[in-house]
């Protein structure tokens, strides 16, 4: 793929808007609270598209249409089932007590609800995490740049990392969220001309329905068995795993997404934040997902573009790029690679913002330096930016030097994250929950989740202790993990605090449903949680019977 | 506090003002797949994108 000028300077304007951005907003960071949570002022229109932007890293684009590619229209369920309904819970149920705690952190809320321990679990293992996945879509992002333009790895890496560090530590979360916002748009307006050329050229849905077998254009209908489907799964451990376990765990949970609502300026405002997020969330398989299935779509039609082979199956990764090779001319090729780079630098923005959070509220202010002044955490606050980034670009080459590591960190990421949400659900709705009862369900739920992998396989992985069960796809591996993992965790979380001593009912007042009292919401209908989630969930069944 | 909508505005109305112009006037540029004129089309819309978040911008 060759760039010309034109494309060359599109991507430069893109980094000058990005820092001047951050440069407006230097003013605006005057304290700790201002640089890592915003202040509680972001208008609610701003935190939604950043609650979405902060998680459409450039891996989720090119992995979304290589999965489209790969299995079809049963990737959307990433979206559909694995998204929305955790969304909406998130907005309508929980967000009233993340914000009415007013924890600065996830952990924070789990140090008010349980204890000091289970806080310390929750920050660490979520700040050694963020620092990996950033450097993980690092790494894969400078290899792609690499493969396709030719690109030094080092050059790309370094200067996206400097210019993400350069709008963060100049205006803060703030100016992270704002640049999501800008990124956000550049990634709708960059890749759909692409999706609407690519499925008109393969004939529009119903030509692409023609020419690929039922089942890839089917989400539901091939659902019954594991071996009818592309993606070995049946519906019982789709929507109790996706739907259920890890989305819920992320969506939920996960401070990286949550931090944005919690930057919204009301309690009304962070709870619209997932529901409104929801919208584009539901239409995004239109633009990532829909291109990779017209894409094997005109590979069977010989219309002169084929997916790139690597060995004796497609190299499923390179589809998006290749699109955008075949159908934009230069102009538009720029705006298309610098959407790419936008959803690579809205997705690390969102990790490092996150793990500077965590890292000064609930493990340096928490553990290392408990009474220091405002000012003292805004410069621990900024000196963690530089950090975080400087971690994350040693874990890109971490994962240069090691192949395995992206494998390895993706195993370890479903050990610790699926029993989460038992942990999150026993705390807000049942107040007999104790610190003891959470810190030793988590730690059960992820050794459960490791014993499941080690005792069944799929595609010759896993069964480390003894292959007893043998999975039709490691998708399929992974969601059951998790289903065992969550149902671990909720067991040994009620059953060590129905034998341990209860918290008074004082001390959780406003963390836990039944002690705390929500503000009634005086804004007509159309601005309140509750029907704004009954229409997401109107559109969400519609968009599923369009596509059964 | 600024208007986000402010700079987002400007940023698209400029790429789609650069677009239009090669659309327009570099005929020869072609995507491999496709005969369809990809710069002006795509241009045009984002600088209708990028117009209307100035408009909303200004009409506080």
């Amino acid at each position: 793929m060759k760039l010309s000028l034109a494309d060359y300077s599109i991507l430069a304007l893109y980094f000058c808007f990005v820092i001047g951005i951050g440069w407006k907003l230097r003013k605006s960071v005057t304290s700790a609270g201002e640089f890592l949570t915003a202040g509680h002022h972001v208008p609610v229109w701003i935190t939604s598209l950043a609650f979405l932007a902060a998680n459409l890293g450039a891996q989720e684009v090119v992995g979304m249409m290589a999965s489209g590619a790969k299995y079809g229209i049963m990737t959307a369920h990433f979206y559909w089932v694995g998204a929305a309904p955790a969304m909406i819970f998130a907005g309508v149920f929980m967000m009233p007590f993340y914000y009415g705690s007013k924890a600065r952190s996830v952990p924070e809320y789990l140090k008010l609800r349980f204890d000091e321990k289970t806080r310390a679990l929750n920050a660490i293992t979520f700040a050694v995490m963020t620092i990996f996945s950033s450097g993980i879509s690092m790494y894969a992002l400078g290899r792609m740049f690499q493969l396709v333009l030719g690109w030094s790895f080092d050059a790309s890496v370094i200067l996206s990392a400097v210019i993400v560090l350069a709008y963060t530590w100049l205006g803060g979360l703030t100016s992270a969220i704002y640049n999501e916002v800008l990124q956000f748009f550049l990634i709708v307006l960059g890749f759909s001309p692409l999706s609407i050329l690519v499925i008109a050229r393969a004939g529009g849905w119903h030509g692409i329905q023609q020419r690929l077998a039922p089942s890839m254009t089917h989400a539901w209908k091939y659902m019954g068995s594991p071996a009818q489907n592309p993606m070995g799964i049946e519906t019982f451990g789709m929507v109790a795993g996706l739907g259920f376990v890890l989305s819920f765990g992320y969506w939920c949970t996960d401070f990286l997404v949550i931090q944005r609502a919690l930057a919204a300026n009301s309690m009304s405002a962070a709870r619209r934040t997932p529901l409104i997020a929801a919208f584009p969330k539901m239409m995004m398989p239109f633009i990532v997902i829909l291109p990779g299935i017209a894409a094997l779509a005109l590979t069977k039609m010989g219309t002169g573009y084929s997916l790139p082979v690597k060995g004796n199956s497609y190299d499923y990764d390179q589809t998006l790029t290749t699109l955008m090779a075949s159908f934009y001319p230069s102009g538009m090729l720029g705006v298309g690679l610098t959407a790419l780079m936008a959803s690579f630098m809205s997705g690390m923005a969102g990790n490092v913002t996150a793990f500077n959070t965590v890292f000064t509220f609930d493990i340096y202010q928490g553990y290392i330096r408990k009474n220091a002044s405002d000012r003292h955490y805004l410069t621990v606050g900024r000196i963690t930016t530089v950090a975080g980034i400087g971690l994350s670009i040693a874990a890109a080459y971490l994962a240069v030097r090691f192949n395995n590591l992206n494998d390895l960190l993706q195993l370890v990421f479903s050990f610790v994250n699926p029993p989460l949400f038992a942990t999150f659900l026993l705390g807000m709705f049942w107040k007999r929950a104790t610190g003891h009862g959470a810190f030793f369900g988590l730690l059960c739920g992820t050794f459960a989740a490791a014993f499941t992998q080690g005792l069944s396989t799929a595609e010759g992985k896993g069964g480390w202790i003894t292959g007893l069960h043998d999975f039709p796809s490691q998708m399929a591996q992974n969601f059951w993990i998790s289903i065992f993992a969550w149902i671990t965790c909720f067991v040994v979380t009620i059953l060590v605090s129905l034998a341990t001593v209860p918290h008074s009912d004082d001390r959780l007042e406003g963390l836990v449903h039944g002690l705390s009292k929500l503000p009634r919401d005086l804004a007509p209908w159309y601005r309140r949680p509750v029907p704004l989630a009954i229409i997401v969930a109107v559109t969400l069944v519609v968009l599923n019977l369009a596509f059964r | 506090m600024f208007d986000l909508r402010l700079p987002s505005g400007i940023f698209f109305a400029i790429i789609g003002a650069l677009l239009i112009f090669m659309g327009l006037t570099m005929t020869d540029l072609q995507a491999p797949m496709t005969t369809a004129n990809v710069d002006l089309y795509a241009g045009l819309a984002m600088f209708v994108f990028g117009a209307v978040l100035l408009l909303l911008a200004s009409r506080k």
